[in-house]
């Protein structure tokens, strides 16, 4: 139990380590993909170019596509980027930081298929096959230029990395650092109100059912009033009375005073159109219609006041 | 063991994404892995060949996409969201839509996965089009001419099967083969492209348009699959309650009966009333989950009425079940002091 409970939270607390595993499963998808598939030069005047080089960017493009649709902070990206402003105001360098991050992910499939494409070298022997003058061919000789590319490319890559890493420290670490956290957080906060409205309609869920059979109930026993006949139950008919509550106060704690449809619209608009400030000590004071009066209920949420008083 | 149900619920719940993800991977795989599992016989005859492939291409996509949908639980869930009266509670088609959508879109992973391994593969496009080859480009184009059409078709049917190929002095085999596999792959690789545009563009586009709506269809989605969870479960337990009860008072009755008969001959002195031996312990607890829903009659109306007219969501409302009119939806009180009242009483 405690044991799920730590995978439970490793997972809620570093996203970060959840997409970079699905970057590595798609580099070896890629992999078994290329080993997989029959490469197939047409041998034809025309054809070999295009066929060559088309192998060479079209897989990676997909591929690039597909890495930008496993990851789920690119959705979690352009909900940010295109949210109304609301109470919390927009930062461009968090939303950079975090395309930064996706796209940095999204690439490393393609360049392990363009690596390996230049690598084998059958791509670059049949897109290039017609401009060698046959007296000079040597098998040798056309395989060397492909690979001497591909082995360029990936020094370079490395070097570029390597670089990256070490020279970051030294412009901007505190910004930087501040756009990491709070790229988390939005990351987090989106995953966490998911979790909440789940929690939420299952508990509106198990309201709703019990209510009903009490409804039933009640219904039944306003019957047996009216009509005055011996009661077919053993006991005799009571008030008719609410249902019984399992666990009354941790329930009512998780409906947070939610308790009909439009309410709950209501809660969900309002999150899109006016997400809630980034700060908690803010008292939770009137704010124009809406949920204000059931403000004080939310564990989580704070409302901007007209005027603060702190 | 409720917690840790609730906490696997949570977990599955938020990390949706991935339990998503990895079941699109798994379906991918086992679709890839029946196309190569699967021995592809082109019949090499001219009228045969192109149907036979277009079945091949066609015909598994299409039964592995309703196999998609039938093994997903929610299908009935769907259904029965849409075709349930709409009682005190009105229909949301955004609701209906959003639901469809995301099991057509998982429904959809192994199809796709199907037609881009085929056109990759190539040997389905090479049976459909062998007889389609430009001879005059490819091969001796001098000879081609001078064929009668239904000569040239059978002669060209046979491209893919090289044990009874008999046209090399027509066009090499292996020249056909290759153009035919090259342009099949282009356009295995243009689908795949494709597809992953529009999926990308699908996904991405949608927070910048309907974002609220999004979000309510997906709560409200859940909300119907749980409450259909909870109600079963609330059913069963009934069930249990009832079962229980029925049987305590089958064995009173008949410990009541014999003692009866006993008093009949002796002078015992067995209390008349219908008094138990000793009532178990969990006799009024039971009796309390039956919930006053004692009889077979009642039961079958709680459950028609379920379906015919589904309560309101609405909570802490008292009005009766079959006395409500239409939908109870007018200006709601504020729950907060209702929801007071209602737990106070306990």
């Amino acid at each position: 139990m405690d044991k799920f409970r730590m995978l439970f939270q490793h997972f809620q607390s570093s996203s970060e380590s959840v997409m970079n595993g699905i970057c590595l499963l798609l580099a070896v998808v890629t992999v078994k993909l290329y080993s997989s598939f029959d490469f197939n030069c047409p041998c034809l005047a025309r054809y070999n170019a295009l066929y060559g080089l088309g192998l060479l960017l079209a897989p990676p493009l997909a591929l690039f596509l597909c890495g930008l649709l496993a990851n789920r902070q690119s959705v979690v990206m352009v909900e940010e980027w295109r949210r109304p402003a609301g109470h919390r105001r927009k930062d461009p360098g968090i939303i950079r930081y975090m395309c930064s991050s996706v796209l940095q992910r999204a690439l490393a499939a393609p360049l392990v298929w363009i690596l390996l494409a230049l690598l084998d070298g059958k791509c670059f022997v049949c897109a290039f096959s017609n401009s060698v003058d046959p007296e000079k061919f040597l098998d040798f000789a056309n395989m060397t230029p492909s690979q001497a590319i591909g082995w360029s490319v990936t020094l370079l890559l490395i070097i570029a990395a390597f670089l990256a890493r070490c020279l970051r420290p030294c412009f901007d670490q505190t910004g930087f650092l501040q756009r990491r956290y709070w790229s988390n957080y939005v990351d987090l906060e989106q995953k966490l109100f998911d979790e909440t409205c789940c929690e939420h309609a299952r508990d509106f869920a198990h309201r709703c059912v019990l209510h009903f059979f009490a409804s039933m109930q009640s219904e039944l026993q306003a019957r047996g009033l009216h009509r005055d006949n011996a009661c077919r139950s053993p006991e005799p008919p009571a008030v008719p009375e609410p249902p019984e509550v399992l666990d009354s106060g941790s329930e009512k704690a998780h409906l947070r005073a939610i308790s009909s449809r439009e309410q709950m619209d209501h809660l969900l608009s309002t999150w899109y159109s006016r997400k809630p400030p980034l700060d908690l000590a803010a008292s939770p004071g009137l704010c124009g219609g809406g949920l204000s009066h059931r403000a004080p209920t939310f564990a989580l949420g704070t409302r901007l006041s007209q005027h603060t008083d702190v | 063991t409720m917690d840790k149900f609730r906490m696997i619920f949570q977990f599955l719940q938020s990390n949706q994404e991935s339990f998503m993800n990895g079941i699109c991977g798994i379906m991918a795989l086992a679709s890839a892995q029946m196309y190569s599992a699967f021995d592809f016989n082109c019949p090499c005859l001219p009228g045969y060949n192109a149907a036979y492939s277009a079945g091949i291409l066609l015909a598994p996509p299409l039964v592995l996409f309703l196999l998609g949908l039938v093994m997903n639980n929610n299908v009935s869930m769907l259904a029965e969201e849409w075709k349930r009266p709409p009682g005190r509670r009105a229909k949301d088609p955004a609701v209906l839509r959003y639901m469809f959508c995301s099991m057509a879109q998982r429904a959809l992973i192994a199809p796709v996965v199907w037609v881009a391994v085929t056109l990759l593969d190539g040997k389905c496009f090479l049976c459909a089009f062998c007889t389609a080859v430009p001879v005059t480009a490819l091969g001796n184009g001098s000879l081609a001419p001078g064929l009668p059409a239904p000569e040239l078709a059978r002669l060209l049917a046979r491209v893919p099967c090289p044990e009874i190929y008999d046209g090399d002095w027509l066009l090499a085999r292996e020249v056909a083969v290759r153009y035919l596999r090259c342009i099949s792959q282009a356009l295995g690789w243009s689908f795949v492209l494709l597809t992953t545009l529009l999926a990308f563009v699908v996904r991405s586009v949608r927070p910048c348009f309907t974002q609220v709506a999004f979000l309510k269809s997906k709560y409200w989605s859940h909300y119907i699959d749980i409450e259909r969870k909870l109600f079963d479960e609330t059913c069963t337990e009934h069930a249990k309650a009832f079962a229980k009860v029925c049987i305590q008072q089958f064995f009173e009755a008949m410990n009541h009966d014999l003692e009866l008969g006993h008093t009949h001959g002796t002078l015992a002195m067995a209390p008349a009333s219908a008094a138990a031996p000793t009532p178990p312990d969990g006799a009024e607890e039971e009796r309390e989950k039956l919930r006053g829903i004692t009889d077979q009659g009642t039961m079958n109306r709680l459950l028609t009425s379920w379906h015919k007219c589904k309560p309101p969501l609405q909570l802490g409302r008292e009005e009766p079940l079959l006395m409500g009119n239409g939908w109870a939806g007018g200006g709601p009180r504020p729950p907060r002091k209702e929801v007071a009242t209602y737990f106070s009483k306990v």
